[in-house]
């Protein structure tokens, strides 16, 4: 009776998921945004039967998906494709030390909102070196200018799916003497509203690290 | 044996107290209270005081921790699983019975609950459509590129509240101060 029970129940869900896995079709044409970087953005929101095409000519993008995806795809698509907005993005650069001899000091105020943090990396000497904010929207250059430390970077796109902003081609250089030597490059993911500790060290048994703060906001 | 109050009641950074580092090796609550109080006991519990894991000792660590947490839910999870046969069997029947009961009023409705969202869909049409206040769907490595070759990057999962996110970056080819 139960073994009867299952198989028809089987065949009525099967009949059921063929009724459900109908897909939808729209065209998305864009006007700020490229559609090659929608396509990226979008990638991860499609289920395994969607599939995309790039129309380059016109800037669009076709997407065939299941129809309640299509939505949450069209919510994305149409928050992604805005003029460009302005953000913000603050940038605090610490030196941390580990030296057995120093007591683990109170941090400066200006850092105690990532106090336990910066305690969970075991270095016990903790130094502000310099904070600034800087505002730009998508595609602009930023340059953030510390007493002997520069970045400069691109405000890169906003991704709406992740809530994060780019920073493309962050390049933190120091000043040596009169000259300013690069340090390191690289393109990071901001999660608005999030703070980011990037502690940087020539490797885990170096007794010195310099961090970057980063956040972004609109 | 020694019992978990009088571990913490003695308990210090750097103990090398061989009572104590065998009360950790049996009693995962007190292990976690002591990688809090001295991450490096890990090491002292296991008799490895001088290696040096890969990744820095803050990244062993909180990967045992994640891992004595991750057994933890395993086991309770385990424990309440364990249903006598003839409970299972029922549960199996009211289940079936729920499922042919569903599909059934499913099939009967079928046609007209097609037809709702039809509707719906025109009456609202683009405007209609849910609007993201930015809630994020999909996550990103903070890290998307970084020009080194020598370059290891650590990004520590955050725990609960994501206001704050850590990675570390190990770079031989930063400066020699570093």
């Amino acid at each position: 009776m139960l073994m009867a029970l299952f198989l028809v129940s089987a065949t009525a869900l099967a009949d059921a998921a063929d009724v459900g896995k109908s897909l939808s079709v729209r065209t998305f044409t864009f006007k700020h945004k490229q559609a090659e970087n929608a396509a990226a953005m979008i990638k991860s929101l499609m289920s395994a039967d969607g599939t995309m095409s790039i129309q380059s000519k016109g800037n669009s993008l076709v997407v065939t998906d299941d129809p309640e995806n299509l939505k949450k795809i069209a919510a994305a698509l149409a928050e992604f494709d805005t003029a460009p907005q302005p953000f913000r993005v603050n940038v605090r650069l610490v030196s941390a030390g580990r030296n057995p001899a120093a007591k683990q000091g109170r941090v400066a105020e200006e850092l105690r909102d990532i106090e336990s943090k910066l305690t969970l990396l075991r270095y016990n000497v903790i130094e502000p070196v310099g904070a600034a904010e800087v505002t730009g929207k998508e595609g602009e250059p930023g340059l953030i200018d510390l007493t002997q430390y520069r970045a400069d970077f691109q405000f890169g796109q906003y991704d709406p799916a992740s809530d994060t902003i780019e920073i493309s081609n962050f390049k933190l250089s120091r000043l040596d003497g009169d000259q300013l030597a690069p340090m390191m490059k690289t393109t990071l993911n901001l999660k608005l509203g999030q703070t980011v500790i990037m502690a940087v060290t020539r490797d885990a048994r170096s007794n010195r690290a310099l961090m970057l703060v980063l956040s972004a906001k609109r | 044996m020694m019992n978990c109050d009088s571990f913490r009641k003695r308990f210090h950074t750097g103990t090398e107290d061989a009572a104590l580092l065998e009360h950790l090796r049996s009693c995962d609550r007190c292990l976690d209270f002591a990688a809090h109080v001295d991450p490096d006991v890990l090491f002292r519990s296991l008799g490895g005081s001088e290696m040096t894991p890969p990744g820095g000792l803050d990244a062993f660590v909180s990967g045992v921790m994640q891992q004595v947490r991750v057994r933890d839910a395993e086991t309770v999870v385990a424990t309440r699983r364990v249903v006598l046969w003839p409970r299972r069997l029922a549960m199996a029947a009211a289940v079936g019975a729920a499922v042919f009961g569903a599909t059934m009023v499913y099939r009967v409705d079928a046609p007209v609950e097609q037809g709702r969202p039809r509707m719906a869909a025109r009456q609202t049409g683009q405007a209609g459509l849910p609007v993201l206040h930015h809630q994020a769907l999909t996550t990103k490595p903070v890290v998307a590129a970084y020009d080194s070759q020598n370059a290891t990057i650590v990004e520590v999962p955050s725990e609960g509240t994501d206001d704050v996110k850590i990675v570390m970056v190990f770079d031989e080819n930063l400066p020699a101060d570093l």
